[in-house]
């Protein structure tokens, strides 16, 4: 059943997409700034996670180049505390979807209710009307369930009945994938694990670290006190400043080779959808950096969590892992 | 012909079907024009050198033809046997071919053997004999001395065209490499194939395998760099082998003399006699003559003439029995010679009749009649020889007609086929009041006496010697004359022949002749019929006998060795005593001289001359020195003055040139052009019109000095990620090697993101990151201390970008010269 905040501070528009709407202007945000905010939230969700730099970097890097993450790691290492600390560090709407074997899809997007009193059908929206959307356990949920994000995800709308309602801005999932108990759970759809822009592990924490967070938990949890240091709308601008960013061709034809490389020496290489998600973690990635255009060290840097997944083999011993890390060694960086 | 093999008639028979196959290898690739220089165009190449290889060999008959006639009928066959290989191509297999080509060698083999006398049961009858013959040939016998040169060559040359084209045609360059490089082998052996026409035919070869194979393989243009390394090879080491000096061997050569000395010239192998232009002579002793009465001293006779040198054709017999006698009436002489220092020759008067037994073991004798040693002859050797003096009277040879004997008509009226006919009509002139062959014999000799003057000092002609000095020249020494009096001879149809040797030499006593190198000599004999061969001097022996007396006098004053042996020290060079009244009498008197200067300066001498004749004659009047050397001296001196210190030949150029294609190939092939930019690269920066270039371009230099220094960047490695990792495997490293973290380093990689990913870089920018590249670089020099330091100052100093990079520059280019200093 469904785990979400009920939706009585319900201040999303849940209204069908009407075409002329669309075409507002966002006015970006300057370059520094987004820097700081990049390094804002850092410095806050470190407040809660302890390590994890690189990761926390990866998910910021996805929040502001309009990617989804997926966690993906044994329970208990802080994958939901992570995706909690990055909602609450900006100032928006963060939903929570718990996946269950039983869930419907209609759990997820929200049904049409009859209104007893105006006598009409009411689109009671799901949990997915959020900016930002913590799936828990999503290979839990049929794969029935999981298609429902699929729209969601790419397109950034739901369908309902028939009517198609926009999902809010900014829309990111963070979505948390649980790596045992692999006879209770259903492989996530090789089409839903490509609209993911990055799958992460975070692995045990160092025991330094380890035992830094004892100390940090032993009273009340650091994230029932944890403050938000930006809003929605500073996010928006932020990603447009991000998806403004110059990638000059010799990187557009290094993202190609790449890609191309995993195309050749894999079953199933990376997608241009994986392409355009590397080319915005790289830009989001550059601007974390600080610079107004993409360098070949920023697509290395996101290489490995943004086409891992999507690359299958039919090897068992090389993984997508093994054939990116190749690919990062072997395909020449200058043409 | 690539249409002929590309309509490959493919009907009939099996095997005719397989032929059309084979040949259409290089049609398909014709059909598939798919690169500009592709299969195609070596197929064009490979077929050239196929070409040039059968001119090769064809050049050498050619020569041969040139000389004794038949080249009409030469090239007649030369190319019906073209056409023939190209018909025959396609219709016919290669063993078909190799049996026709067979069946032809062995046609003209017997058409040889027939006209010349011999009969085709020969090869039946004295097998042996006849291998010995090809022995002889193969080992030197040079084909020009063949009696029926001609027509041996018009039998030898149609199957190897044939053989060769055919393969050729069918693309088996390899194969037809064979025929075409065998035929050239054998003219090599035999001595007929020069250096130049060896080496064309050995390259023409190698291009036809390898531009064959690189047809076969489909290989590109850019291969082909290998076959001119190759080239370029063979050219220069071949070459290089005439530049290293041989020794002399064989018994015709004169112990003593080298190639510069007129003996070196008419004696430089027994059986050809060549011209060069000037020489010197060398006043050693040769040999000593007991005689009673004085001669020339013949040591060779020659019949046939190239147009540039004499040949003797025949070959040796040993000397077994009395040679041949004048068939006139003959007084005899005995002559005892004795060799007083190495020498390959062995001088007798003519006509020599016998020579002692003992020596004559040691002794071979021409078909002319003439006796050469079989071993060097070394000093303290003498021998004994006898000769039939011929000497008629003026009433006698006016008589003795123009009925000569079949086998002197045969071998000493040959003139050189491309004697022109105004030879013919000067030396008719010349002759117009003769009646009788002595008549004109004695008219030619008159004529080249008074109209040419004596000189050892002139260039060597071009073309043929006889015509050449008839037309073109004012002076010359014996061979000159004596060729043009042989050949001016045989145009008015009288046999005549060129001989070499030495006059009598200096007479010390009643009978004793010292004969030295100076002497050495050629002069013509004429044949009479009933008496035999009467020698005639067309050299002006006043003016010779001078030019060789001064040399003498000199070489005694300068105390050469071996200018005199005992009984001659003591003897004055001249009978005459009174050297300069002489020469008073003779100058001024000699009124050919005088019109001989107006001639030349009138019309004959094309090219300005420094030290004009007349000039020359006062020279020698006035100062009453030798006029000989020292004019010769002189005219040397200025010569040289008015060109080049040294002579820039044609040869070395083409030698250069070969060499510098070569080297361009072999640079092309080892990439070294690249190499070398990037080593000057690295060093050295140019800044163009684009900043963003120069940024970029100055990483590449930083890129590469830390691949020196450290190692290159993988191709995974971003430039950030290079230097990062560098960073993080350098530990400690000596002086002189780049530290990664170095500030300038991070300044150049930025520069050089921004340049390539990001929105540009300035111009200043630019300057900046290529001067940081610079002094890094100029730190790495084993002088980079010193050099760096200033480079500091003047980076600082200079506030423009160009004055700074200038600055830079300067300094680098010095650090550079250092760096090569060490």
């Amino acid at each position: 059943m469904t785990d979400a905040d009920p939706p009585t501070d319900m201040v999303l528009e849940t209204t069908p997409i009407d075409a002329d709407e669309q075409t507002e202007e966002i006015d970006p945000l300057p370059l520094t700034r987004v820097e700081s905010i990049g390094t804002d939230i850092e410095d806050n969700v470190a407040r809660v996670i302890v390590g994890h730099e690189s990761v926390i970097e990866h998910v910021i890097t996805a929040l502001l180049g309009r990617g989804h993450v997926l966690l993906d790691d044994v329970p208990g290492v802080g994958k939901t505390m992570l995706a909690r600390s990055i909602a609450t560090s900006v100032d928006c709407t963060f939903r929570r979807i718990q996946f269950t074997p039983d869930l419907l899809p209609t759990d997820v997007t929200g049904v049409n209710v009859f209104n007893q009193q105006t006598r009409e059908f009411e689109f009671q929206p799901g949990p997915i009307f959020g900016n930002i959307v913590l799936g828990d356990e999503i290979n839990r949920a049929p794969p029935k369930t999981q298609s429902a994000l699929l729209e969601a995800m790419e397109e950034q709308q739901v369908t309902a009945d028939g009517e198609t309602r926009s999902l809010p801005s900014p829309f990111t999932v963070i979505a948390t994938q649980n790596a045992i108990e692999p006879n209770r759970t259903y492989d996530l759809p090789f089409a839903e694990l490509d609209r993911f822009m990055k799958k992460l592990h975070l692995g045990y924490p160092d025991p330094k670290d380890e035992a830094e967070l004892l100390g940090r938990t032993v009273g009340t949890h650091p994230i029932e006190e944890l403050e938000s240091v930006t809003d929605r709308e500073t996010l928006v601008r932020a990603r447009e400043t991000v998806s403004r960013i110059e990638v000059a061709a010799p990187v557009r034809a290094y993202v190609t080779r790449l890609a191309g490389y995993t195309r050749e020496n894999a079953h199933i290489g990376a997608s241009p959808r994986g392409t355009i998600a590397l080319l915005r973690a790289a830009q989001a990635r550059a601007v974390i950096n600080g610079r107004d255009y993409v360098t070949p060290d920023d697509v290395q840097a996101e290489a490995a969590v943004v086409l891992s997944h999507r690359v299958k083999t039919n090897n068992r011993t090389r993984d997508g892992k093994a054939i990116v890390a190749d690919a990062l060694e072997q395909v020449p960086v200058d043409g | 012909m690539s249409t002929d093999t590309g309509s490959g008639s493919a009907t009939g028979t099996s095997s005719d079907r397989r032929n059309a196959r084979t040949i259409s290898l290089g049609v398909t690739d014709t059909a598939s024009q798919s690169r500009s220089i592709g299969p195609d165009m070596f197929r064009i190449l490979a077929l050239g050198c196929a070409l040039l290889l059968i001119a090769s060999f064809v050049r050498v008959l050619h020569e041969v033809t040139q000389a004794v006639g038949g080249t009409p009928s030469l090239f007649a066959l030369v190319v019906g046997m073209l056409l023939a290989g190209t018909l025959l191509a396609r219709l016919i297999r290669p063993r078909t071919a190799l049996l026709a080509a067979l069946t032809v060698a062995g046609l003209g083999f017997a058409y040889y053997l027939e006209s010349s006398g011999v009969g085709v049961g020969i090869v039946l009858s004295q097998t042996g004999a006849l291998a010995a013959d090809i022995g002889t040939l193969a080992t030197g016998h040079q084909l020009i001395r063949t009696v029926e040169a001609g027509i041996w060559t018009l039998g030898f040359a149609p199957a190897p065209v044939f053989l060769t084209w055919y393969l050729a045609l069918r693309g088996r360059y390899a194969l037809s490499v064979l025929p075409g490089g065998f035929a050239l082998l054998f003219l090599v052996l035999t001595g007929d194939a020069n250096l130049n026409v060896t080496l064309l035919g050995t390259l023409a070869g190698l291009g036809a395998v390898g531009f064959g194979e690189l047809e076969r393989r489909g290989g590109s243009i850019s291969q082909a760099d290998l076959l001119a390394v190759l080239f370029a090879l063979i050219i220069v080491l071949s070459l290089s082998v005439s530049f290293v000096p041989g020794g002399d061997s064989g018994p015709a050569s004169i112990g003593a003399t080298d190639a510069g000395t007129l003996e070196g010239t008419i004696d430089s192998a027994g059986e050809r006699s060549g011209f060069t232009g000037q020489v010197d002579l060398s006043p050693e002793v040769r040999f000593t003559v007991e005689s009673e009465r004085p001669s020339y001293w013949r040591t060779g006779v020659y019949d046939r003439f190239t147009g540039d040198e004499w040949v003797r054709t025949g070959q040796e017999q040993p000397l077994d029995g009395p040679i041949n006698e004048p068939p006139g009436d003959h007084e005899t002489m005995q002559q005892l010679v004795t060799a007083e220092t190495d020498i390959g020759v062995m001088p007798v008067a003519p006509q020599p009749l016998s020579v002692t037994d003992g020596a004559a073991q040691y002794a071979e004798v021409t078909s002319h009649g003439q006796v050469h040693p079989s071993t060097t002859l070394i000093e303290g050797d003498s021998y004994v020889a006898e000769s039939a003096i011929v000497d008629p009277g003026h009433g006698e040879l006016q008589q003795a007609g123009t009925d000569y004997p079949e086998h002197v008509r045969d071998r000493y009226l040959q003139q050189p086929e491309d004697t022109s006919d105004e030879f013919a009509e000067y030396t008719a002139n010349v002759t117009a009041d003769a009646e009788t062959p002595y008549e004109k014999a004695a008219a030619i000799e008159h004529h080249l006496r008074t109209s040419k003057s004596y000189s050892l000092d002139v260039d060597q002609p071009s073309g043929n010697v006889a015509e050449e000095f008839l037309f073109e020249m004012d002076e010359g020494y014996c061979i000159y004359f004596a060729t043009t009096m042989t050949q001016m001879l045989r145009a008015e149809e009288v046999p005549t022949r060129y001989v070499t040797g030495y006059t009598s030499g200096q007479q010390v006593d009643d009978t004793t002749h010292v004969v030295r190198g100076l002497d050495a000599h050629a002069w013509v004999e004429v044949y009479f019929p009933d008496h035999g061969w009467v020698a005639f001097e067309p050299t002006p022996s006043g003016e010779r006998d001078d030019v060789h007396a001064d040399q003498l006098e000199d070489a005694r004053e300068d105390g050469v060795e071996n200018v005199d042996i005992e009984e001659s020290e003591d003897v004055p060079v001249r009978e005459d005593d009174d050297d300069e009244d002489e020469q008073d009498e003779r100058d001024p008197a000699d009124p050919e001289e005088e019109d001989n200067n107006e001639t030349n300066g009138d019309e004959r001498d094309p090219e300005p001359d420094p030290d004009p004749d007349p000039e020359n004659g006062n020279n020698g009047t006035t100062d009453g020195t030798d006029p000989g050397s020292d004019d010769g001296s002189d005219t040397g001196d200025e010569r040289s003055a008015l060109s080049l210190p040294f002579t820039v030949s044609r040869e070395l150029l083409a030698l250069t040139t070969v060499v510098l294609i070569g080297l361009a190939a072999g640079i092309h092939r080892t990439d070294g052009r690249k190499r070398l930019q990037h080593l000057v690269g690295l060093f050295w920066q140019r800044s163009t019109d684009n900043p963003d270039d120069d940024a970029a371009r100055a990483y590449r230099r930083l890129e590469r000095l830390l691949g020196r220094t450290h190692r290159a960047r993988r191709p995974g490695e971003s430039a950030r990620s290079y230097v990062a990792a560098l960073r993080d495997e350098v530990t400690g490293d000596g002086k002189g090697s780049l530290d990664p973290a170095d500030d300038r380093i991070e300044t150049v990689l930025e520069s050089y993101e921004r340049a390539v990913y990001g929105g540009g870089v300035s111009r200043q920018e630019a300057a900046k990151t290529i001067e940081a590249v610079d002094e890094l670089a100029r730190e790495q020099l084993p002088m980079g201390g010193i050099g760096a330091d200033t480079g500091d100052g003047d980076g600082g100093g200079g506030s423009g970008d160009d004055s700074s990079e200038n600055g830079d520059k300067s300094t680098c280019d010095d650090d550079d010269t250092t760096h090569s200093g060490n």
